[in-house]
């Protein structure tokens, strides 16, 4: 651990966990140590997301996004981005940073413009339950929307047109993930079964979804689904206290993280080389996973609380 | 405050201050129970007493659990106080942030410009590459963890809502120039003093890591009570590692490396040098000489343990037992042990109701304790007994350190002695195995040292028992 070298690269690579104990902690990751606490005095934390270029740290929580400064050590937020009436459940953000987009449990999905902070020109989209889950579609314009009713969302954001799929009635979906090559998409609900559909373009490239595939995942709800950079694996977080890696080749399971006491597994996030996952559990620890060998490489030790959002920044 | 002219208020707040702030227990043990012959006694002076129920008085005069906030000083705000401050903060956090709000405006974005649809076709996989984390970790795989890395999450920096402790500690192993100035330390209130040992040695071996100190493990640390300037007071002794360290109110604390050579100061007695030696002539006859030089450390070893042993006997040890009665449920209390004297201190049940059956507070000089040993051991338990000379010297013999415990048990252990022969009185407890070896073998050796009339006499009066049943045996043959 000498000073100098390492610091400039690890500010390349940002690993961040938020909670129930209402602080946001950075991490070196190769060490395991705690770099920076963020206090985040008023709510929970229900997603985190870093900008494109790195510079800011977006917590959605109880009727606000907030953004940190990953640049300097100001422990408060430095936006707050307000008016929505529940809380907000997912956040996100445009390639190159032009707008962020958000879905919570007023029902709404929302863009917010980020160019220019004074002139708002907010775009939004309602739909009929609480919102639990927002993807957006790598062609930048495809906003992908999970509800409480089980209802998926396809909004076109250039034409304001959207499309509905039903994969199972009488369960919520949780979680959507669009792979990589943009060749699949997948979601999972609180059955802890995942839902596999092919992606298509037609002429006007606009997105056909067939469905393809579908496997119980995990025996109680499932959380999280993220695919790994080079789209090859899926990972799939549950309330079973376990984390599944499937191949998407033909989605047979590759390796289960899994560990005593370590309670729901909330979230995860793939290296850029996709051969280490991050996970995020309940038991307050976040925890960095081989993927080949499925072993334990290091705990995050720190939050009070359980760990229910991560958000990593790899560099290739 | 200046204008506080409530007496029994200000009496309160006094005695809470000197309670909450000693933290030997004493003040609290003289004082308490004291409030209400205060109230009475204040009231029979004044001709005109204040009502009883002004309004800003607590009702209760014995708030004990009073927590003194180190950061804030004298005494907590008044709720409205803090609020206000909570909001003059929060307004102050605000100010500095950027808040947009959520507008629906009409105009149309300009969707050309914002939503361009990215051509996927050349979403391709990309060349299989190590990431910067992939390479770290195999830059890093061959370095040891931090082996304190685990007590991270004893750190209190930074936490919201969860009492935290800060902490100045002082690390005595530094060289002379480095040990001048305390690292600061926040923990969590809940964790204990080994804890706080091993977020410290994290907290200086991830910032000093240059620093030449060879760091070992939690448990060769001991935290003592230290002075601002980093004198380290070694008149008592260090904080127990299992206690949590909210329990322990002081600030500046020392982190000394237990020394295991200390006892070495002290060497083993020629007499059992020379028996071991020729235990160990024997062995060496029979083994291999390597396994006779091990036996020969451990039994030296030994030898030093039970030399320590007897040179610490007198020093003051406490330990908590149980005390058992045959009519009262049994009470836990703790045994203070020095070569002078046998104190007995009930602990103080938080909430507990049973009034009744407070144990009084005594204090035995050693001269009148005559014999200790183990009367029964269970799995997991033992019993002992603590035999003493009711009546060796009156006056001296039991003092009464409480003095104000106001529920008396119906049956005092205390009847007044009127004959003036020797009358041994005993005291039952129960703990567990080890404790009451413990407890038994240290009393055992300060008795043999001071052997005093009361042993001597004890121990005579149960040989002439033994004789006696035996003479009976016989003579029934």
């Amino acid at each position: 651990m000498t000073a100098g070298g390492e610091n400039l690269e690890n500010d390349q690579i940002i690993l961040a966990t938020g909670g129930y104990d209402h602080t946001i902690k950075l991490w070196q990751t190769h060490t395991g140590l705690c770099n920076r606490t963020m206090q985040h005095t008023e709510s929970q934390v229900n997603a985190l997301e870093i900008t494109p270029d790195k510079q800011l740290l977006a917590a959605a929580s109880y009727q606000h996004i907030y953004m940190y400064d990953l640049t300097s050590n100001n422990p408060n937020a430095i936006v707050n981005y307000e008016g929505t009436s529940k809380n907000v459940v997912a956040v996100g953000f445009e390639e190159n940073g032009k707008w962020m987009y958000s879905g919570g449990e007023d029902c709404r999905a929302r863009i917010w413009d980020l160019r220019s902070r004074s002139s708002q020109c907010p775009k939004i989209f309602e739909v009929q339950g609480p919102i639990n889950c927002v993807c957006l579609h790598p062609n930048q314009t495809d906003l992908f929307v999970g509800d409480q009713n089980g209802i998926i969302y396809r909004w076109d954001l250039r034409t304001d047109n959207n499309e509905q799929l039903i994969p199972e009635n009488d369960a919520m979906i949780l979680d959507i993930a669009i792979s990589p090559d943009c060749q699949l998409m997948t979601s999972v609900n609180n059955k802890g079964r995942c839902y596999i559909w092919g992606l298509t373009y037609d002429n006007d490239s606009s997105t056909v979804m067939e469905p393809r595939h579908k496997f119980e995942a995990h025996k109680r709800h499932a959380l999280k689904c993220k695919f790994s950079p080079d789209s090859d694996l899926l990972i799939t977080t549950s309330a079973d206290q376990t984390a599944k890696i499937w191949s998407t080749a033909d989605f047979s399971l590759w390796q289960e993280l899994k560990q005593e006491n370590q309670r729901w597994v909330w979230d995860a996030e793939f290296s850029a080389d996709g051969q280490y996952v991050f996970t995020a559990s309940s038991d307050g620890f976040a925890k960095l996973w081989n993927v080949k060998s499925g072993q334990l490489e290091r705990e995050y030790s720190g939050h009070q609380k359980a760990v229910t959002a991560l958000a990593f920044r790899d560099a290739p | 405050m200046a204008l506080y002219d409530n007496k029994y208020w200000l009496l309160s707040h006094i005695r809470n201050s000197f309670i909450s702030t000693d933290d030997t227990g004493m003040c609290e043990l003289v004082m308490v129970n004291e409030a209400k012959e205060i109230r009475q006694y204040l009231g029979n002076v004044e001709s005109y007493p204040e009502p009883d129920d002004s309004e800003d008085e607590e009702d209760e005069f014995e708030s004990y659990d009073l927590q003194m906030d180190m950061d804030f000083g004298i005494r907590e705000r008044s709720n409205t106080a803090a609020q206000l401050e909570k909001l003059d903060l929060a307004r102050k956090k605000a100010a500095k942030m950027k808040h947009i709000k959520w507008e629906t405006s009409k105009e149309q974005p300009d969707i050309n410009e914002l939503f361009i649809k990215k051509d996927i076709s050349q979403a391709v996989k990309k060349p299989e590459r190590k990431s910067m984390l992939s390479v770290l970790m195999q830059n890093f795989s061959h370095l040891p963890m931090n082996p304190y890395i685990g007590y991270s999450k004893f750190d209190g920096c930074e936490q919201v809502n969860i009492p935290t402790r800060r902490y100045k500690i002082f690390l005595t192993m530094l060289s002379q120039q480095q040990r001048n100035y305390p690292i600061n330390i926040c923990c969590v209130a809940t964790a204990k003093i080994q804890d706080l040992i091993g977020l410290t040695l994290l907290k200086f071996s991830t910032n000093h890591g240059d620093s030449n100190v060879n760091l070992k493990s939690v448990s060769n640390y001991g935290l003592f009570i230290c002075e601002e300037d980093g004198e380290v007071d070694r008149d008592f002794p260090c904080l127990d590692p299992k206690e949590c360290v909210a329990k322990f109110g002081f600030v500046c604390l020392g982190l000394v490396e237990h020394k295991e050579n200390l006892k070495s100061v002290s060497f083993p007695d020629e007499s059992q040098h020379t028996i071991s030696e020729e235990r160990m002539n024997r062995i060496r006859t029979i083994s291999e000489k390597s396994k006779a030089e091990e036996n020969r450390q451990k039994s030296d070893l030994m030898a030093m343990d039970e030399h320590n042993k007897r040179m610490e006997a007198p020093l003051y040890q406490s330990f908590r037992v149980f005390m058992l009665n045959k009519v009262r449920p049994k009470v836990e209390v703790n045994i203070g042990i020095s070569g002078e004297r046998i104190e007995i201190d009930p602990i103080q049940q938080k909430g507990s109701k049973l009034l009744a059956f407070k144990q009084r507070a005594v204090s035995h000089y050693m001269d009148t304790i005559a014999w200790c040993e183990i009367t029964d051991t269970k799995s997991n338990k033992a019993t002992f007994k603590l035999v003493y000379n009711s009546n060796f010297g009156t006056n001296y013999n039991s003092v009464d350190i409480g003095g104000i415990w106001k529920f008396l048990s119906p049956s005092s252990s205390f009847p007044p002695a009127l004959q003036s022969s020797t009358s041994f009185k005993h005291y039952d407890f129960e703990c567990d195995i080890s404790t009451a070896q413990d407890i038994v073998q240290k009393i055992k050796l300060i008795l043999e040292v001071r052997s005093s009339s009361s042993r001597k006499e004890y121990v005579a009066a149960r040989e002439g028992k033994h004789y006696n049943k035996r003479k009976n045996i016989l003579s029934l043959k």
